[in-house]
């Protein structure tokens, strides 16, 4: 693990959302490194804040919110950049959206300019971050469209978005992505909105890029199938806290934190026939602005004790692995 | 899109024909002989009656009525307008007259209410909830709300009669008729006027681009790294315009058919006041002629919105 290069480190972050005058503690200390090459993958029940996460990382978060503490540092060959100490919008943040983080969003339908040629939103990005003639932007687009598998891309430049389906509107947004070849590439649930023979298609291609450019790909995913598949490390997020970690070994083998566990039990596998059995989490998720006082997990969890009013601290299992549950000793015998 | 504007534009033929036919109809069955309209007060006056039963006939005044409107309609296509009932001036000549007038104060008013409104209205969206926003939204509010008269009269008083900066209305000084000349005159209806329209350009601008901006693409164009101004403008305005381009073309019309009301408070001597007067001076088939040349302004603008929206907007499909 030693060997491989961080690329991204996130410490403690904490980034609150205020709506209504209301402060809703989406991310509460944080913390994940993301290593060159290798895929993170971000899995967790709706609004546990894996989007803010990952716009966290870009800067890219709702008006009304603030990272308020931790750090976001993002080691660049020219030296560590402490994001979270950049201005939102600022010079410093726009050299690195795009550039060495680029991010592709869930919904490919809405997340391109309907009045724009296709050709010249791959290439905008680029256009900023490089000095090339416009017909050099041109070929780029059309060269990185053909690598995303659609055909006669010198003609599909040229077509709006809404000429394109869904599937190939997400790899336009891949070309997008990957047209300044960032280190960074945060996929936000990126086949949500398709069809499942198309999802597959999808993560094989970002899996290709991930390899031939070397680039890091935080993938944010609800599909256990595709972090088996894809994943080299997975966090496990609730309530805005990661509460386990690890490698992929790690987490879907040998759970060590309940909610884990449960999730795991409560998703089909494929292949496994119809005899598996299914359990749902029981309970529901709180309100994000009723928290438990110690464990967030606590009101749902079947490992619950006194203890677990107090708010746990992160629990190494190995050298990769760690949970944040006072019993994940007894989670890991359970398993 | 070639074959589908051809084809929207001969829709027009029918529904022009069909209007032309209504505006004949009124004019057979206003008071007053049709003869009058048809024919110059001259050449009216040195006829016997005998002569005029002659007339009658040979003008196809006895024929069947579709008959006469086949004729009617061969007219206007030619440009003959009739004559006006009040002056037997043909109708023709008096809407030329008046369309430079009309056609200077509508296009700088046109042209200054959407130049200024996009960009307040776009300024507005971008720094929402500021003081300048809320200033914006009142004074908007206010554009809207105020008769056109009152804030035409009030710029009157003080511009033209406190302040004397402005001449009083009109158009033209006597025995001054330089282009230039015109200026001083033109300012104050064209900024009342402008003002006016602004305040809706403003307002729908404003709405659209505050819709636009919180689009997916917004972020999408954020996530790439590019200059907020860029973000705004190339992707947040572009993509609001095209219902902001609906809007302004609804008053294309405008610059045809004038408008009533601030001609009428300025004198200015445009197609508006010249319909106040038909109007009031019941001479019919001057009322029915502008109506018919406001009609077909109405349709032709209507073509154009769509032929611009189908330009801005690539998803409008065409076939
Ligand atoms: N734009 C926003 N405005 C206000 N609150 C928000 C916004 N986006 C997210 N939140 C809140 O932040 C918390 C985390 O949301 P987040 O979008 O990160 O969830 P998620 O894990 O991505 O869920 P999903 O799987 O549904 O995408 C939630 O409590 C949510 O209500
Ligand atoms: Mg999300």
């Amino acid at each position: 693990m030693s060997a491989d290069q961080k690329v991204l480190s996130v410490k403690n972050l904490k980034t609150y959302i205020y709506v209504n005058n209301r402060c809703n503690k989406a991310l509460d200390g944080v913390s994940f490194d993301v290593y060159r090459g290798k895929t993170l993958c971000i899995v967790g029940e709706s609004g546990c804040g894996k989007s803010i996460t990952a716009s966290s990382i870009t800067q890219l978060l709702p008006k009304l919110s603030r990272i308020e503490s931790g750090e976001i540092i993002y080691h660049s060959e020219k030296g560590d950049i402490c994001i979270d100490q950049l201005e939102r919008n600022g010079p410093e943040m726009r050299a690195l959206r795009g550039a060495e983080i680029s991010m592709i969003f869930q919904d490919p339908m809405t997340a391109l300019n309907p009045v724009y040629r296709i050709g010249a939103q791959i290439s905008e990005g680029l256009k900023y971050h490089s000095k090339n003639t416009l017909a050099q932007l041109k070929q780029i687009s059309i060269e990185l469209l053909q690598q995303m598998g659609i055909p006669l891309a010198a003609q599909r430049v040229e077509d709006y978005s809404h000429q394109f389906s869904g599937g190939m509107r997400q790899r336009a947004m891949i070309a997008m992505a990957m047209s300044c070849k960032p280190k960074i590439l945060i996929a936000d649930e990126p086949t949500t909105a398709l069809d499942v023979t198309i999802q597959a298609q999808i993560f094989e291609l970002i899996d290709e890029l991930k390899q031939r450019h070397n680039t890091a790909v935080i993938l944010i995913t609800h599909d256990m199938g595709v972090v088996a598949e894809l994943a080299d490390h997975v966090a496990v997020m609730y309530m805005g806290n990661i509460v386990e970690q690890g490698t992929i070994d790690d987490v879907l083998r040998r759970p060590a934190h309940p909610y884990t566990e449960a999730l795991l039990k409560s998703i089909p596998i494929l292949g496994k026939g119809k005899q598996q059995q299914i359990i749902p989490i029981q309970g529901s998720t709180p309100d994000p602005y009723q928290r438990p006082k110690g464990c967030q997990f606590e009101p749902r969890c079947p490992y619950a004790t006194e203890q677990c009013q107090i708010f746990p601290d992160s629990q190494p299992i190995s050298g990769t692995h760690e949970a944040l549950c006072w019993h994940s000793e007894k989670v890991l015998s359970h398993a | 899109m070639f074959i589908y504007f051809t084809r929207r534009l001969l829709y027009l033929i029918p529904m022009l024909l069909g209007i032309s036919f209504l505006i004949y109809l009124g004019l057979e069955l206003t008071p007053g002989d049709i003869l009058s309209y048809l024919l110059p007060p001259e050449a009216i006056a040195d006829m016997k009656p005998e002569e005029l039963a002659a007339m009658r006939e040979a003008l196809g005044l006895n024929d069947p009525f579709i008959i006469r409107y086949i004729y009617w309609l061969g007219g206007i296509l030619q440009g003959d307008f009739g004559y006006s009932l009040a002056s037997g001036v043909p109708i023709s000549q008096l809407v030329l007259e008046r369309v430079p007038a009309t056609l200077e104060l509508s296009v700088a008013a046109l042209l200054f209410s959407t130049f200024l409104g996009v960009i307040l209205g776009s300024i507005s969206a971008l720094r929402r909830g500021s003081l300048l926003d809320n200033s914006l939204t009142i004074f908007g509010m206010i554009g809207v709300s105020i008769p056109e008269f009152i804030f035409g009269l009030s710029a009157l008083v003080i511009f033209a009669l406190q302040l004397e900066w402005l001449p009083v209305g009109k158009r033209l000084m006597p025995g001054y008729d330089s282009y230039w000349d015109h200026m001083p005159h033109l300012v104050m209806p064209a900024m009342v006027l402008g003002l006016i329209m602004t305040a809706g350009v403003m307002r729908y601008t404003r709405s659209s681009m505050l819709d636009s901006l919180n689009k997916e693409f917004i972020r999408t164009a954020r996530s790439k790294g590019i200059p907020e101004w860029r973000i705004n403008f190339i992707h947040g305005l572009r993509v609001a315009l095209i219902p902001v381009v609906v809007l302004i073309g609804f008053r294309l019309p405008m610059l045809i058919g004038g408008t009533v009301i601030i001609e009428q408070v300025f004198q200015w001597p445009g197609i508006g006041n010249l319909f106040v007067n038909a109007v009031r001076g019941q001479n019919y088939p001057l009322v029915m002629m502008i109506s018919f040349l406001s009609v077909t302004a109405v349709l032709f603008a209507s073509f154009l919105i769509d032929l611009l929206t189908a330009l801005l907007d690539p998803r409008i499909k065409l076939e």
